[in-house]
Parts: structure tokens; sequence; C-alpha cells
């Protein structure tokens, strides 16, 4: 009785599952072959890549710790910022200065921790919406440095994996397929391991969770720069593949904080694939409604926006994958 | 033989109330000590001190020679003293296993809270129902969980506030018994019952609280005859032969 | 001395408008217990009526708040029953991001519909002020803050004495009891969303007059409004009052010491490091 309890459970995969994660990580290494490297269907697929990364690492915070935070954009714009100011002044390579907004990110994430360790649901999301707001402030004030509201671009190189710079977008898709793996991989070592262990505890009691040895200020920080660390880093390549941003868009709300939210929530928080489920749902969706009406209906792909994530908090706030899983088990039954 | 625990003039008061006024006592390794009193008495607010979730507005307490006061929670919990909760508060939405584990990480990784864990709920009775949400146990099952979560942080002491309130007669002798092995393998134990009979037999000593303070300290037997305590609280449940205050 | 003097003045002027603005957030979180992200949007929602009809009827802005009122109570009203009522138990994740979601609708329905263009009114008073010694008092300022005033001294009323008030402080206070005892707590949510938002639309209308409207109008607002009534206590209406005027004043002082883009910078700061130290607001103990 005692092994069976022991048995390792949710660590292991099931071999069904095994297959089936590779199946899909082959097609994705191989789908760019099949497209024109410089066309928009692999520049939407990149994007689509990113902003699942981008969720995921959202995830660590608002799915595991159950935080939600509303201020990720300061966290991935200090990371786009970094790099490319480093890159801009100093030609250092992006993938130091991406190790430079990751670290940065992180002392963001620290200090912020002390006023928020505490505060929870709302208060914990306006405080978070008022970081990216002071990110994005400080941003379009400080034009010495950033540039200010006009934006920043990154300075052209010729093709170089040092210098994080290619005409075509192949090379950005494998980046960001990468980026994605590695995060997502770290979101599920964060989940069976200790860590999410104790989040789920605090989640469900921080009380009980204290007394039972758990530190909560120290599980939720560790979540937090973890999260906020993995934001940056992906802020950079953000910047590398777009080459100009602005501190309206890249410190958004809309743009970015709710956006990463969105597809967690989407696609289910808290689960290893939800992200990835969602943002294959949100961006291509995204992508089409502006290119269908680009320039016609300004607003029209925001409201559309807005609009899919109320239906999704009425009609299913469990998420895509929750839906999937019930269709799936009717389908199996009505065959039976 | 010294003390494993020993507080000292421990008050708490919340704005105008003072829940808890000028507590002292020591607690001997192996003892199991009683602590009763009214509702409202000031028994799970000094739990909540002596843990650390509530801070002491003054006094000392002393763990093996260490002073804790005012320490966190999980502070406490990792020099060895942990509580179980009055209205039971597991973490509903994980399972049995996860629950215990998750007490097991205090000195463990996950492997070996999990090989910990596996082997309480065996010796609790729970092993059968491991994989089942705790959200949807039975009463006695919920007591039985909230014990093997916190032994899983291996305590040196363990208090436990009410854990057989809502059991059976029947139930409650089982669970007695496992106290009692419990306090057979050298845990010191607290424990704050409304059940008399449950006290009187399970205890070495009991501590009687009233308006937060203490206001008789002695062996079943003289607590049960002290003039203080009949008047303040036995007087209307134990005297009247009833075992459920 | 002088200028901070002005200062002072103006920021009292205008926080009396962030007061009546925020109280309606504070309204509806304090009797449902909803924090509504896009709450901010219903102020523009308001300018928008009251440019309308001052653009399409002549009416003045100020009179133009009535109307806004009134539209947006009725709006918010059936926003409330669609969209806000079923979410009201549910978690927390949920309530964020619907009201963000219909901050988006908003906003950007409000783009789609009358597009990106800046409105202002005109109006005799637009440009006149009273001097009084060396300060300067800016007429359509002084009428606003008049007009928030009024408006204020009509909700404390109406939530002290009326019937309905009385009931929704009820309802605030206990939902179960307020229930038992015949109160149709469910029509009192209701009441309080659709006036918390038209109170908001009513603040809109009354600085048209020396403000412009656009789609995006409402972004200013958001953590504006949430700074006010953090500071005077979340759910507090009478603590809205004090927060308007407390951020007002910051604010006004802060242009006088940074340059004017930071001045935001310092809210936001004064907002992270209440909510930080005293989430439970400055004042503490007075309910709505």
């Amino acid at each position: 009785m005692t092994e069976a309890v022991a048995s390792p459970r949710a660590a292991a995969l099931r071999p069904g599952r095994a297959v089936l994660i590779a199946a899909v990580l082959a097609v994705a290494l191989a789908v760019p072959l099949g497209l024109d490297p410089q066309g928009y269907p692999i520049r939407v697929l990149t994007l689509t890549l990113l902003f699942a990364a981008m969720g995921q690492a959202w995830n660590i915070v608002g799915g595991l710790a159950n935080q939600i935070s509303l201020g990720h954009a300061g966290f991935f714009g200090i990371g786009a910022y970094a790099s490319t100011i480093l890159l801009r002044d100093f030609g250092l390579s992006p993938w130091l200065g991406m190790l430079a907004g990751m670290a940065l990110a992180a002392l963001a994430a620290a200090a912020l921790a002390v006023p928020t360790f505490r505060l929870k649901g709302h208060y914990f999301a306006l405080v978070t919406l008022a970081f990216g707001e002071v990110m994005r402030v400080i941003a379009n004030s400080w034009s010495s440095v950033t540039g200010g509201p006009v934006g920043l671009s990154v300075p052209f190189a010729p093709d170089s994996l040092w210098m994080f710079q290619f005409g075509a977008a192949r090379p950005y898709y494998y980046i960001c397929l990468g980026a994605l793996v590695a995060v997502t991989l770290v979101f599920w070592r964060i989940k069976a391991g200790a860590l999410g262990y104790r989040l789920r505890a605090i989640k469900e009691n921080a009380d009980a969770a204290e007394v039972i040895g758990v530190d909560t200020f120290r599980a939720k920080l560790q979540a937090g720069l973890i999260s906020a660390t993995l934001t940056a880093g992906l802020g950079t390549v953000y910047a590398q593949f777009s080459y100009f941003f602005d501190p309206d868009t890249i410190f958004g709300v809309a743009t970015i904080s709710v956006r990463m939210a969105l597809i967690a929530i989407v696609g289910g928080v808290g689960l290893t694939f939800g992200p990835i489920v969602g943002a294959f749902f949100i961006i291509p969706v995204e992508e089409f409604a502006n290119a269908a009406l680009a320039g016609r209906a300004a607003g029209l792909s925001a409201f559309v926006y807005g609009a899919v994530l109320i239906a999704v908090i009425l009609l299913k706030p469990e998420g895509l994958l929750a839906l999937f899983a019930a269709l799936g088990k009717r389908w199996r039954e009505r065959r039976r | 033989m010294s003390a494993i625990l020993s507080v000292r003039n421990l008050t708490r008061r919340f704005g105008g109330l003072t829940a808890v006024n000028n507590v002292s006592f020591d607690l001997s390794r192996g003892e199991v000590l009683g602590l009763i009193g009214p509702n409202g008495a000031g028994k799970t607010t000094l739990f909540n001190l002596l843990v650390g979730i509530h801070k002491p507005t003054a006094g000392s307490i002393r763990l093996d020679g260490r002073e804790i006061a005012g320490l966190a929670p999980n502070r406490v919990a990792r020099a060895g003293m942990t509580k179980t909760f009055q209205n039971v508060a597991l973490f509903q939405e994980s399972t049995v296993l996860d629950n215990v584990l998750t007490g097991g990480l205090l000195h463990e990784d996950v492997a070996g809270a999990r090989a910990r864990a596996a082997a309480i709920l065996d010796r609790v009775g729970l092993a059968g129902i491991a994989h089942k949400l705790a959200g949807d146990l039975s009463f006695p099952e919920r007591a039985r969980v909230e014990v093997a979560r916190a032994l899983c942080t291996r305590p040196a002491i363990l208090l436990l506030d009410e854990v057989m309130a809502a059991l059976t007669p029947v139930e409650m002798e089982a669970f007695l018994a496992l106290v009692r092995t419990l306090r057979a393998d050298g845990l010191t134990l607290i424990v704050v019952e409304h059940h008399m009979h449950a006290i009187m037999t399970l205890c070495d000593r009991i501590l009687v609280l009233n308006f937060g303070g203490l206001i008789a300290e002695g062996t079943p037997r003289e607590v049960a005859h002290h003039p203080a305590v009949i008047e303040a609280y036995l007087g209307k449940a134990y005297a009247e032969g009833g075992a459920d205050a | 001395m002088l200028q901070w003097l002005q200062a002072l003045v103006d920021g009292v002027l205008v926080g009396g408008v962030y007061a009546i603005v925020s109280s309606g957030l504070s309204l509806v979180f304090g009797i449902m217990g909803v924090v509504n992200f896009a709450h901010a949007e219903f102020l523009m929602v308001g300018m928008f009526v009251a440019w309308f009809a001052w653009a399409y009827l002549g009416i003045d802005p100020l009179l133009g708040s009535l109307i806004a009122l009134v539209v947006v109570f009725l709006f918010g009203a059936g926003i409330q029953r669609t969209l806000i009522r079923p979410i009201l138990k549910a978690p927390q994740v949920a309530q964020i991001f619907l009201t963000v979601g219909l901050l988006f609708c908003l906003e950007n329905g409000a783009l789609l519909l009358f597009g990106a263009n800046y409105r202002s009114v005109s109006t005799p008073y637009q440009t006149e002020s009273l001097r009084l010694g060396g300060i300067i008092v800016s007429l359509p300022y002084l009428l606003a803050f008049l007009m928030s005033g009024l408006s204020g001294g009509l909700l404390w009323a109406f939530l002290r004495f009326s019937r309905t008030g009385r009931a929704m402080r009820a309802t605030a206070l206990d939902p179960m009891a307020a229930k038992l005892v015949g109160i149709d707590t469910d029509r009192m949510h209701q009441i309080a969303f659709g006036l918390g938002v038209g109170l908001t639309a009513f603040g809109g209308a009354v600085i048209l007059p020396y403000l412009t409207v656009y789609p995006a109008v409402g972004a200013q607002y958001v953590v504006l409004m949430f700074t006010v009534v953090v500071l005077g206590g979340l759910g507090s209406v009478a603590g809205a009052a004090v927060g308007g005027i407390a951020v007002g004043v910051i604010q006004a002082f802060s242009a006088l010491v940074f340059p004017v883009q930071l001045q935001n910078l310092v809210l936001f700061l004064v907002f992270i490091a209440v909510l930080a130290l005293r989430p439970q607001g400055l004042l503490k103990g007075a309910s709505a």
C-alpha cells in the first residue's frame, strides 16, 4: 500500500501525452520549412509563439500563485529597453542585454514585492496596474535615455546570431519556439515541484500553509521573480523581432499586461498547456481581425478582444482546455 | 526534566480587549497538556500566539530555550511547533496525499516528503483515501488529515485545537487511540477540547483559562475539584455529567 | 507663496470633481463588493452624452450633466443585469477580467462609433474667471466644483434619509440580513451600479466645459479614481470626497515641482504607497 501511494503520480507523463507532445513539437519544427521565410503567416506564428511564452510566464504568478498581475508589461518593457539601449549605446549583443534586462526586472519585482506581498485579489491587481503605468510614464519622460514617446529602434546589423538580428522571420520563429519550450519547462518544473505545492497551499489557505512551515512571502517572491525575469527576457526577443517599439505599446495595459493574462485565462489558468492553447486562439483571431479591417475600423480588434474576454468569463471561466476536455468526453461517450 | 516550552507573561490585546492576559506555564517533554475554558476564554488566541499567527503584545515564548515570540508561523514550524485548525483548514482542492506532503516540504524535497506523507497516512489509517480530494472527505477523515499534515512537519510539539469537535463518541474513541500512539512515540501535545471526557482521560495536566487569564492548573482530578474551575466552567458542563459543553 | 495658494485653490476645485467621479466607484464597491476596472469609461460616456446634448440640442453641459446621469444610470443598470450580476459570486479573477473586458469594449466601442476626434464645447463662461486678491479662480472650474458639491450633498442625503438609500446601506452591511427583512438586494445592486456609473458620467459632463472628450479619455482617470477611493477607503463614499480633494491638491502641488509629464508618476507612487501601508484607507470606519 505504502509503495502504491508513494509512487509519483503527477510528475510522470502518461505515454499517450508524451507522444502527443513529441508530435506537436515535430510539426512545430517542420512548419516553417513549408512557409515563405519572409511571409506574413510565419510572422503571425512567431508572434503567437512569443505571446504563448509570455502567457506562460504570467501563468507562474497568475495561475500558480493566484496573484492577478495587471502590470507584467512593466517587466516586458524593462527587457526590451535594457537590451536595446545597451545595443544602441555600447554595441552590446542583445543576448547579453537580455541578461541585463532580466536582472533589472528581478530587481523591480523584488522592490514591488515589498509593498504587495500582503495584498490579495483586487488590491494586488491595482498595485501591479499602477506599477506598469509608472514604467510607462518613466519611459515617456526620460527621453535622453529611452527616446521618449517617439520610441526606440533597434540599430540595424547584418544577419548574425550573436547580434540577434535576421532579415527573415524564420530564425525568430525558432528562437520563439525555443523560448516557449523553455518557459513551459520552467512552469512545469515549478508546478510539479516543491514551489508548486507551496503556492497551491498558499492559494487555498495561507494561514494553514504558514503553520505547516510554508514561508508564504518567500514562495510568492520566488514565483514573482521567476515570472518577471522570464517576461523581461521575452521583452528582448520582442524588441529584436519587431525592430521598433514605443512606451505606450511595450508598457501598455491592453497591448501587453492584459493580453498576457487573457492568453492564460482563455486557455485555462494554471494549466501547463493553457497559455499555448490561449495564444493560438487569441493571436490569430486578432491578426485576422486587424488584417481584414485594417484602417477602416480603428478599435474593432480591441473591441472584439474585450468581447472575447467577457464571453470567456461568462461562458467558460475555466478556459478552452476545459471546454475541449468536456467535448472530448462527450464524444467518447457517444461512440461507446 | 527541563521544560521543552516555557511561556512567560504572555499577553495579547486587540484594541481595548485583552484576549490573553499574562499567561505563564511550562510544558515538559512528552507531556500531554490540556487547555480548557469557556467559549471566548482565549484558548484559540493562545494557540495562535504560540504558533506565530498573532504577535504577542508582551511576554516571552521559549521553545527548547530559544525565544520564538514574534516569529512568523513558518519559522515556528521550523523550530518544531505546529497546530491543527479549529475549523479544519485543509487545502480543499488538493488530494489527501498532497495536503500531507506539503507539510513534509519543510524538511525534505518532494520525493522525500511524498514517502513520509505516505507512511504517515498509513499510520493514521488514511492510506486508502490518499488520492481523494480533501474537500470530499467526511468529518473524522478531515480531522485525521489535519493531524497527518501537521505530523509531516516532524513537530516536537503539536497543538490540537478542538480537532474532535464534530466527531461522534465512537469516532472520538478511535481518535483518542491515535493520539495516545503519538504520545507513546514521544510527541508533546497541547490539546484544546470541549469534550471533557476526552480531556480528562488524555491529559497529564490541565490549564484552565478564563477571560484570557489562567485561573487553575493541575492534574485532571485536581482541576475537576478546583472551586474556581467549577464556578467558571465545569459547574455547568462537567458537574451535570455531560460530556459535551 | 502665492503660486502655492493658487495651486491649492486649483487643486481643491479639480479635487471636488475627482470626488464625485470616484464616489460612484466607491459606491459600487461598497454595496456590491465588485471592483469595477471599467468605471472610468463611464466618465467618457457621460462626456459624450453631454457633448451630443450640447451639439444637437444646444444644452449647456452643466445641465446636460443631468441627462448624462439619467442615460448612464439606465445603461449601467442594464450592464449590471446582463454582465455584472452573473459574476457577483465568482472568484475575483473573473470579476477583474470581466470589468477589464468591459473597459476595452466601452473605449473601443466609442472609437468605432465616434472616431478618435477630440471634441469640445463652447460656453459663454468658458474663459471667465474671478479674481480674489492675487488668486485667479477659473469660472468653469468653480462651476464644476459647485455642481459636484451639490450632487455629493444630494447623494449623501439620499443614502442617509431615503428609504432606498437606507436599504442600499443595509445591503452593503449585511446582504443576508437585508434579504431577511425584505430588501430586494438584487434591485439594490442594480440601483447602486446605475447610480455609481451615473454619478461618474455626471462628473464627466460638468468638466466638459474645460476639457475635451475623446474615446480614450477614460484611461487618464483609471488609476486616478482608484487612488482617490483607496486614499479614502475602498467602499466609503464620504472617504471619496476627502480622497478626491487630496488627489487634486497633490496633483496641483506636484505640478509646481515636477515637469508636467511626471505629474501622474507622483500620483501612482502615492497610490502604491497607500495600498502598501494602509490598504483600508486613510480614514477608517466611515461607511457608505
